[in-house]
C-alpha cells in the first residue's frame, strides 16, 4: 500500500475534520474539559495523546492476528495503560512542573474513551501502516479541538498565553496591565469547568457547521 | 477459537514483554525523578520562606539558593539541637527528630520553616509553614504534595488559598486597611495555630480571633478540617524551640 494515496489522507484528516473525535463522536470529553486551563497544558497532553494513540494502534494492529478474541479487551487495555505509564514517569523525569500540573489526568489517557475506541473500531481490522494514519488522525482531531478550547479559556480566562517550556510555562503574552487599567476584567468562569462546557460547546457548534454535518432529528 | 492454553500463554507473554518495559523505563529515570523530587521539596520550603522567584527557575539554582541561605538542621521537642540526617526524617513518624530550615542573613535568623503533614480526605498533604523571626506571625505557606480531588481540596496548593495566611485585613486607627500576616500566637504568647473556618472568615468586630482564621474552600471541608488539625499539632511539637528563637534569636 503506498503511504500517501487519497485513502491514507482520508485516514488522517476525516477524524481531523468531518469525523472529529471530540466534536462529532463526543469522546474524551473529561479530559478535554479537565486540561484546557491552560494551553501549555494542552499542549503536553496532545503530545501524550498522540504517542499513546499512535503507538496503542500500531501495536495492537501487529499482534491483532494473535490476540483470543475473548482477552481482547484486557490486552488493549494492558497495552495503553503500560503506555501511559511510560508517558507519565517520562513526564515526572523531564517535565516535572507540567506533571504536577496535569497531576492525574495523564493517568487518565487510559480510560480516554477514543483510545480505547480507536483500538476496537480501527486497530484491530486494519495493518499497522493504516492504524498509525488512524492513531494520528484521531490524536490530532482531539488535540486540535482542546488547543482551540484552551487558547480561549486561557486568554479570556486568566488573560495570558502560556507556550510549554522545561518548566512552569513559557509566557508569550499577556493583557497588557493598561487594558486592565482601562476596565478590561478577565471572565473568571471561563477558569472554572462551566466555562470549558462554554468554549467546547461553541467549538462543537462551529467546527460542525463548517464540516456540514447535519445530525438526524 | 483459540484454546484455553493458547490464551493463557498468550496472555502471560504480553504481561512479560509490558512489564519489561514499564520497569526498564522505570529504572532509566529513576534519578532523575528522585532529583526533581528533591528539588520541589527545597523549592516548596525556599517559596515558604519568601525567596524571589527568579532563583527558583532550575532545579541548580533551588540547589545552590537552598545549600547557600538555609541553615538546615533538626531538634527535639525539648528544643535541643540533635543529629540526624535531615533528608530522610520522616516527618509523619518521627515524633522527636523535627527537621527545622532557618532562612539566615548576616549571621541573623530571617524566617523559620517548618514541615508539617496531615491527613486530608484522600491523602497526606505534606508541605512548609514559615514564620518571621518574632514566631508568631506567618511568612509563607505551600503544599507540594497530596492526593486531594483538583479543584476541591487541592486547591490548598493554589496561591489564592495559600495567601490567605499572609493577608489579613487589619484596620488601622485611621481607619485604612493594612495587609499583616495571620498569627499563631494569642496575646499571651500562647500557640493557637490557624484555624480553617468553613465558608470565610468573619471579619467583624466581634471575632476577635480572625487573625487566627483563614477562609475554608468551599466542597472541601474535610480537607481543610485536616488542615487545621495537622497545623497546630505539628506547631505545638516546635513550641519550646520557637520560644528559644523568640526569647534568644537562636536555637
Amino acid at each position: 500500500m503506498e503511504l500517501f494515496n487519497s485513502e491514507s489522507k482520508k485516514i488522517v484528516s476525516d477524524p481531523i475534520n468531518v469525523n472529529n473525535p471530540i466534536s462529532l463522536q463526543v469522546l474524551g470529553i473529561c479530559s478535554a474539559l479537565a486540561v484546557t486551563i491552560r494551553l501549555d497544558q494542552a499542549i503536553i497532553m496532545t503530545l501524550a495523546v498522540v504517542f499513546v494513540l499512535c503507538s496503542s494502534n500500531v501495536i495492537l494492529s501487529l499482534i491483532r492476528n494473535y490476540i483470543p478474541a475473548r482477552v481482547r479487551i484486557v490486552i488493549m487495555l494492558s497495552v495503553i495503560a503500560s503506555l501511559v505509564s511510560v508517558v507519565d514517569e517520562l513526564l515526572k523525569a523531564y517535565l516535572y512542573d507540567m506533571s504536577k500540573q496535569l497531576s492525574v489526568f495523564v493517568g487518565l489517557i487510559i480510560t480516554n474513551c477514543i483510545i480505547m475506541g480507536r483500538a476496537e473500531a480501527f486497530a484491530l481490522k486494519h495493518g499497522p501502516s493504516k492504524a498509525f494514519l488512524d492513531g494520528l488522525g484521531n490524536s490530532m482531531g482531539y488535540g486540535l479541538i482542546i488547543i482551540v478550547v484552551s487558547f480561549f479559556r486561557e486568554l479570556f480566562g486568566a488573560g495570558t498565553i502560556t507556550l510549554p517550556d522545561g518548566g512552569a510555562g513559557y509566557v508569550l503574552w499577556s493583557i497588557p496591565e493598561s487594558w486592565y487599567a482601562a476596565g478590561y476584567e478577565n471572565i473568571g468562569l471561563l477558569v472554572l469547568s462551566p466555562g470549558a462546557f462554554i468554549i467546547l460547546g461553541l467549538v462543537i457548534w462551529i467546527q460542525r457547521e463548517f464540516a456540514g454535518v447535519e445530525e438526524d432529528a | 477459537m483459540h484454546s484455553n492454553n493458547y490464551t493463557l500463554f498468550f496472555v502471560f507473554i504480553v504481561t512479560v514483554v509490558l512489564g519489561t518495559m514499564l520497569s526498564f523505563t522505570k529504572d532509566s529515570v529513576k534519578d532523575l525523578q528522585d532529583q526533581n523530587l528533591k528539588a520541589d521539596v527545597q523549592k516548596t520550603i525556599l517559596r515558604s520562606l519568601n525567596f524571589d522567584e527568579s532563583l527558583l527557575l532550575t532545579n541548580e539554582s533551588i540547589e545552590e539558593t537552598f545549600k547557600s541561605s538555609i541553615d538546615a538542621k533538626c531538634v527535639n521537642v525539648e528544643g535541643e539541637i540533635v543529629d540526624c540526617n535531615i533528608e530522610e526524617v520522616d516527618i509523619e513518624k518521627n515524633e522527636d527528630t523535627l527537621p527545622i530550615y532557618i532562612r539566615m542573613d548576616n549571621d541573623e535568623v530571617q524566617g523559620i520553616a517548618l514541615p508539617i503533614a496531615g491527613k486530608g480526605l484522600w491523602s497526606t498533604i505534606f508541605g512548609y509553614i514559615a514564620l518571621n523571626p518574632d514566631t508568631d506571625s506567618v511568612l509563607g505557606i505551600q503544599f507540594y504534595k497530596h492526593g486531594e480531588t483538583p479543584g476541591l481540596g487541592g486547591e490548598v496548593e493554589k496561591k489564592w488559598f495559600t495567601d490567605n495566611f499572609v493577608n489579613h485585613p487589619f484596620k488601622q486607627p485611621n481607619g485604612e486597611i493594612q495587609y499583616i500576616p495571620k498569627k499563631i500566637r494569642d496575646k499571651s504568647g500562647k500557640i493557637v495555630s490557624i484555624k480553617v473556618v468553613k465558608g470565610g472568615v468573619d471579619y467583624s468586630e466581634s471575632n476577635t480571633s480572625s487573625i487566627h482564621q483563614v477562609d475554608g474552600i468551599s466542597g472541601a471541608t474535610v480537607t481543610a478540617d485536616g488542615v487545621t488539625d495537622f497545623l497546630l499539632e505539628d506547631l505545638l511539637r516546635y513550641e519550646k524551640t520557637l520560644d528559644k528563637i523568640r526569647d534568644y534569636g537562636t536555637i
